[in-house]
């Protein structure tokens, strides 16, 4: 039934990992710089996070909903569940790198990784020592990578900014609307994303030539231009001067017919995408849509982009009379693509992720277990369970000051004491997240095969 | 200094905004080969009859061979091409190649050091493995879309192309750790991508597992969430993006507001804080807000908000980047030669060692045909021109 393969978990011994002896340095907030990490975690490099206590992670400032009113911040900046999406697989170290003697630790670090990763300011890495020169004079063949807003140069270089702003710039929220009102853009930091994919791309792609040619490499990638490309189909459109791309609602930019359409039940809906005339003859000979199919008004591509209006009423008209997952089901039966509009409880209960591995549970410090999912990246081969959660803030401080940074014990207890390193404190503290005693079994984690028909 | 990606041969059926995966291969250095079918991919022609703008930008930097697979001729020329090549991309339907005796298991069987690179709806495995799928089904499926859009009307999808440029970004991403893992093992492998998986790897604010934490699904909020300020505020020509999270932010803006409108209320301690500690008062507090961002241009409210340290940028259309003056001061922009001439494109984002990316030609259907088969394959010119008259190539 299957072709060729199962993404099962384990196929992959760790030592056959690309990334193993590959060491990352890892110095960044939020999502874009971590993420990349944590994705070089995932295929075998030992990730090094190092944090600030004093200038800490957005994400160990918020916590998770859930926890008590009255619970110590020192437990609760290891709670928030964006931090196993942006930190699994990795060792954490708190260490202020704007002292002397934190920065002389931190170059000890770096002198043994192969890559850097950050996405602070622009304006912030000269100041911290942090650019390429300065890691390079650490590490002269390090693989260096800074993921930063705007980049360098030009009027909006210094412009403080949220994904979310970079999202009002770079056109994506302009086209996401209605026509007949204001557009509502995406309202989520969506660019750290795709800068992490390209990110790991570059890194994993500059690890490779160091090999041949034993370079490092200077890696910059400005999150407004990278956004810009990922619609650069539309943008090159609107050069051309043929389409300005206003909000359109869910119809296609070439006419096509497309839409969200209401499913029985409440906030049930089907999307679905005739994208061709074949999809159109298919969707024609599904039960209750063959007067849709038999109407030479919507024959051809021109007739149906003329009548989307009509097509789209006489589409609502059938889907609500069925389930979201029968409407698609249908459709898809004959050929057109279709599917229910999952919500996140829909996606968490998705047999087909589900099969795919793609929510998993990992050892975590301060929970026993946490819910991580895998990168969407993974090739079959290297599909393999997520080693460790994120690190709770300061975890592996002194282990990776003693084994890494090589330095001794009354250093580091030093460092520890003058507030220029910092530990997880009360390791003893164990906390729940009130889902973690059944989503494992919800999930079926580890994945056991097919629930029983019926 | 060398390119990123050395020697790497890549062959590419992949069409539409999904191409992008080889486009960024060729970008780093890889001489990717797009396989069109002969008289050119129907991908390459827009509604008009002009080129499409999918095909201009994704295929930019490509050579391009035309091979009828559905040939037998066509179809050997095509399995001892990916007997020599590093990685083929492959956008194809499951079984779509299978049955045309190309699919991954066949070229792997042949090719053990090959990396095959597949992108579908819903990936290769699963018990949705043929569903067919759109960027709007992969939202749909991602967990994500019922965020989005006004509270009062159907969800509303992110565009133009996203999910498939994550598609995209994730199969250059797991092709390169392929071939790593290549150097090590001698083998290849599949890499897998399926656009659900693609869409939540790029949506994980939204997604599954916050949703789970908060124990609330998120709802449609509009244009701004009600946690003032976040979100789209008018400006005289359009609007502003205002995001203040810090409590030091919000008092820039309200001193701002209170300048600038005579509102001095919005002073008020019970408005200091977070977006969080506001959300009792959104309705004042945004209509406060809208005072003083319609005002001004949304270009000229966004360079004093900053200057006044607060993070706003403007809502671009697509077309006000033609005219943004900093991918203009950046030299974002590059033009690249088509067989319709020049077309103008967003310059790639990451520079390496200091220097930009450089982006090739567009290709002529075709163009690098002869070229590829003869130093490739070591066919003569008869041979070129009888596969020719017969419509193979």
């Amino acid at each position: 039934l299957t072709p060729g393969h199962e993404r099962q978990p384990e196929r992959a011994p760790a030592g056959a990992l690309p990334l193993a002896g590959v060491r990352v340095v890892d110095l960044g907030i939020a999502m874009a710089g971590p993420l990349t990490a944590r994705y070089l975690g995932y295929f075998g490099a030992d990730v090094i996070r190092v944090e600030s206590r004093r200038r800490p992670d957005s994400l160990r400032v918020s916590r998770s909903s859930w926890l008590p009113a009255g619970t110590a911040p020192e437990v609760a900046q290891d709670t928030s569940p964006l931090l196993s999406q942006s930190s699994a697989d990795k060792r954490g170290v708190v260490l202020e790198i704007d002292r002397a003697d934190g920065y002389r630790a931190f170059t000890q670090i770096v002198r043994s990784a192969d890559v850097f990763v950050t996405n602070l300011s622009a304006d912030v890495l000269p100041r911290l020592r942090i650019g390429y020169d300065d890691i390079r004079a650490i590490r002269p063949d390090a693989v260096y990578l800074a993921t930063t807003a705007f980049g360098h140069e030009g009027p909006y270089k210094s412009f403080r900014t949220w994904g979310m702003n970079l999202c009002a710039v770079s056109g994506l929220d302009a086209m996401v609307g209605w026509p007949d009102r204001d557009a509502t853009g995406i309202g989520m930091s969506f660019p750290d994303y795709p800068a992490a994919l390209i990110a790991v791309t570059a890194i994993v792609a500059a690890l490779r030539r160091r090999k041949r040619t034993g370079q490092g490499a200077r890696l910059e990638l400005p999150q407004f231009t990278m956004s810009v490309n990922c619609i650069g189909p539309a943008v090159v459109d609107a050069g051309l001067g043929r389409d300005s791309y206003p909000p359109r609602g869910n119809r296609a930019a070439g006419g096509e017919v497309q839409g969200v359409y209401p499913a029985a039940g409440d906030g049930r809906w089907v999307a679905v995408t005739v994208a061709d005339d074949a999809m159109w003859q298919a969707l024609g000979s599904v039960e209750g849509l063959r007067h849709l199919g038999g109407d030479p008004r919507f024959a051809s591509a021109a007739g149906r982009a003329e009548h989307l209006d009509e097509i789209d009423g006489l589409l609502a008209d059938w889907a609500q009379r069925r389930s979201d997952w029968q409407a698609a089901a249908e459709l898809q039966e004959a050929g057109v693509a279709a599917a229910p509009v999952f919500d996140a409880w829909d996606a968490l209960g998705d047999e087909h992720l589900a099969s795919r591995s793609y929510f998993q549970l990992a050892p975590s410090a301060r929970f026993g277990t946490d819910l991580v999912s895998r990168p969407a990246a993974a090739p079959a081969e290297l599909t393999q369970q997520v080693r460790a959660g994120p690190p709770a803030m300061g975890q592996h401080t002194r282990e990776v000051l003693s084994e890494v940074a090589g330095l001794p014990a009354q250093e580091i207890d030093q460092l520890l004491a003058d507030g220029t390193a910092y530990q997880m404190p009360n390791p003893a503290a164990q906390l729940e997240r009130p889902y973690l005693s059944w989503i494992g079994a919800l999930l079926r984690l580890p994945w056991q095969g097919p629930r029983e028909a019926g | 200094m060398a390119p990123l990606l050395g020697p790497v041969r890549v062959l590419d059926l992949s069409s539409g905004h999904l191409s992008y995966c080889g486009r960024l291969l060729a970008d780093f250095g890889a001489d990717v080969v797009l396989i069109e079918p002969p008289g050119g991919s129907p991908a390459r022609r827009a509604a008009a009859g002009s080129m499409s703008a999918a095909f201009a930008f994704t295929s930019a930097g490509k050579r391009s061979v035309t091979l009828g697979l559905g040939h037998p001729d066509g179809l050997a020329l095509f399995l001892r091409l990916a007997d020599r090549a590093d990685v083929v991309i492959s956008t194809a339907a499951p079984g779509e190649l299978e049955n045309r005796g190309a699919g991954h298991q066949e070229l792997l069987g042949r090719n053990p050091g090959l990396v095959f690179a597949s992108i579908t709806p819903y990936g290769l495995c699963g018990p949705r493995r043929s569903w067919r799928g759109s960027d709007l089904t992969a939202w749909a499926s991602s967990g994500a879309l019922p965020v989005y859009g006004d509270p009062d009307r159907a969800p509303l999808t992110p565009r133009e192309g996203l999910a498939l440029s994550a598609g995209a970004l994730n199969a250059a991403m797991g092709i390169v750790l392929a071939l790593t893992a290549r150097d090590g093992s001698g083998r290849g492998q599949l890499v897998d991508i399926s656009l659900q998986e693609a869409v939540l790897s790029v949506a994980q604010e939204v997604t599954p597992v916050l949703a789970l934490d908060n124990g609330v699904l998120p709802q449609r909020a509009g244009k701004r969430r009600q946690a003032p300020p976040m979100g789209h505020y008018r400006a005289a020509d359009g609007a502003v993006m205002i995001v203040a999270f810090t409590p030091w932010q919000w008092q820039a803006l309200a001193e701002w507001i209170s300048q600038e409108t005579g509102t001095g209320e919005v002073l008020n301690e019970r408005y200091a804080g977070t977006p969080a500690d506001r959300r009792p008062y959104a309705g004042e507090l945004d209509g406060w807000i809208e005072d003083l961002t319609a005002r001004y241009s949304k270009q000229e409210f966004a360079e004093e908000a900053q200057r006044r340290g607060i993070p706003v940028c403007p809502v671009n259309s697509v077309a006000d980047l033609l005219a943004d003056p900093h991918l203009a001061a950046t030299g974002s922009w590059v033009s690249v030669p088509s067989p319709d001439g020049a077309i103008r494109m967003p310059a790639p984002a990451l520079s390496v060692d200091g220097a930009p990316l450089t982006v090739g030609a567009i290709p002529a259907a075709g163009a690098h045909t002869a070229e590829v088969l003869a130093a490739d394959l070591g066919l003569g010119q008869q041979e070129l021109i009888r596969l020719r008259w017969s419509g193979v190539v």
